[in-house]
């Protein structure tokens, strides 16, 4: 196979691999919030058992997780395991994201002081109101920088969808060094991820730029 | 409004306030009579900030009555409901010792945005902001974020922010107690005028010359208890506890 014919292969799979990305960032952004606000509740119970489950999810491997949701539907209930794969990955990817955007979410939210609700509760905002205008708006500029952390992550894990042979990029990628006992493959591979990363790392750049109006 | 005519713009009766079993506040009664200003002294720990943030229901009073123009916010230790309550809020304005703007919202929208979520127009907002803005010798900053400003200038917006709401009553916690000595003049100067205008206000702080020149009333607390109070020329030269002189001592040089 000549080097421009692998790569094109590979290319092939980096829709894949976007569809990874943007599908899991359009689930476990909002996710994360949600799970946020459960880990934050008055309520112990709720705020003891999310805990746990962010425990869980941040300290066992994606890899894992993949495998469990991917796979486990067929042992546990005889699923047939479903013919598009990108459905039990991107579930799997998006609640193992939630996670660990909820922490950061809530180390966000619990780093604006307590001043800010009471000058907005005095001004007669409801709560709502509070927390969509006044609390949620600094805690996105505080963020940020541990945000593009998460999403430079993903990039480079999507390729953990070869432990369900997902055919994205890297999957692909290994399947050529393997009938070929090839390590350039792999080298393309890198090169895309860092592309791929750049473009991320303008874009997010560009965002926290935006959100650095005021000090 | 149905309250009564004579009726003080804002009193409290026997207000009790405990933080984990200790006592803060016990029994504070006071009323504030619509255009007087009533000055609250005492020393550190005392229960002023409590007490403040009591009336404006930030804290939770144990027991007793809270009452804006004769209507009961709480009566015998039992609140109103909550949609009621948010009414009352906004029959006050209540400035802070550190301020407390909105850090990502510029000074203009600090000050336009809470009356416009109670339904007035952005434009006759922005108007009463710009307005507001140049009786606090702002004029000009609109633009501004919080932190381009010095802390003289944000106490002076956040004086207009709670302005803007048109309150009733406007309560001030030490507004110039995070401030540098030479700023406390432009904000002391601010209420002043406020003062002069007639507004109605409750004021916290240790600024005892401001205190004596502007107040109608002193309160003296100590301990969780109001010690004395009485006109200002009374409570200051002519003190009759013993704890109230021990007080103003400090301050005498
Ligand atoms: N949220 C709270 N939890 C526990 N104790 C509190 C709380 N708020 C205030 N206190 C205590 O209540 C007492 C009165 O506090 P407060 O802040 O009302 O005093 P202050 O007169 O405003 O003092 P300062 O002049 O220092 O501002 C203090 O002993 C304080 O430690
Ligand atoms: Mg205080």
């Amino acid at each position: 196979m000549s080097f421009i014919a692998m790569v094109l292969k590979m290319s092939e799979g980096l829709g894949r691999t976007c569809a990874i990305f943007f599908l899991t960032l359009l689930f476990s952004l909002p996710l994360g919030m949600c799970i946020a606000l459960l880990r934050m509740s008055k309520n112990r119970v709720i705020a003891g058992v999310t805990r746990f489950v962010i425990s869980v999810l941040r300290g066992t491997p994606l890899m894992l997780q993949l495998l469990a949701v991917t796979y486990g539907p067929y042992y546990l209930f005889g699923f047939n395991v479903s013919r598009n794969k990108l459905i039990p990955v991107v579930i799997a990817f998006a609640i193992n994201y939630a996670a660990y955007f909820a922490e950061i979410y809530r180390g966000g939210i619990e780093s604006i002081s307590k001043g800010q609700y009471e000058a907005a509760e005095v001004l007669g905002y409801t709560r709502l109101q509070t927390f969509m205008r006044i609390i949620l708006p600094q805690v996105m500029k505080r963020i940020m920088p541990s945000v593009t952390n998460e999403v430079v992550t993903l990039v480079k894990d999507t390729s953990m969808a070869f432990t369900v042979s997902y055919q994205e990029m890297f999957t692909i990628g290994k399947q050529i060094a393997n009938s070929q006992t090839s390590f350039l493959p792999f080298v393309v591979a890198g090169v895309f991820y860092f592309v791929f990363n750049a473009i991320v790392d303008y874009v997010m750049g560009r965002i926290e730029k935006r959100l650095d109006y005021y000090d | 409004m149905n309250g009564n005519k004579n009726a003080p713009i804002f009193a409290l009766n026997n207000i009790r306030k405990s933080f984990a079993d200790v006592p803060v506040l016990e029994d504070i009664s006071l009323s504030v009579e619509q255009g007087n200003v009533v000055s609250i002294i005492g020393p550190s720990g005392s229960g002023k900030s409590t007490l403040l943030r009591c009336g404006t229901f930030l804290e939770t009073a144990d027991g007793g009555d809270i009452l804006y123009d004769g209507e009961y916010a709480m009566k015998d230790g039992v609140y109103v409901d909550k949609a009621a309550l948010r009414k009352f809020r906004s029959r006050f304005g209540l400035v802070f010792q550190n301020f407390k703007l909105f850090p990502h919202y510029s000074v203009l929208k600090n000050i336009a945005e809470p009356p416009m979520l109670q339904g007035v127009s952005r434009e006759e907002a922005e108007d009463r902001a710009m307005g507001l803005l140049r009786k606090m010798g702002l004029e000009g900053r609109e633009k501004a974020y919080p932190s381009q400003l010095s802390g003289g200038q944000q106490q002076r917006v956040a004086i207009a922010r709670a302005l803007a709401m048109n309150p009733e009553i406007l309560f001030f916690d030490e507004p110039t107690s995070a401030l540098d000595p030479e700023l406390t003049g432009e904000v002391l100067k601010v209420i002043r005028q406020l003062a002069d205008e007639h507004m109605t206000m409750v004021v916290v702080t240790h600024e005892m010359p401001f205190a004596k020149a502007v107040s109608n009333r002193v309160i003296f607390m100590a301990g969780g208890v109001i010690v004395e109070q009485g006109d200002p020329i009374s409570v200051f030269e002519n003190p009759q506890e013993e704890r109230t002189r021990q007080f103003l001592r400090v301050f005498e040089h």
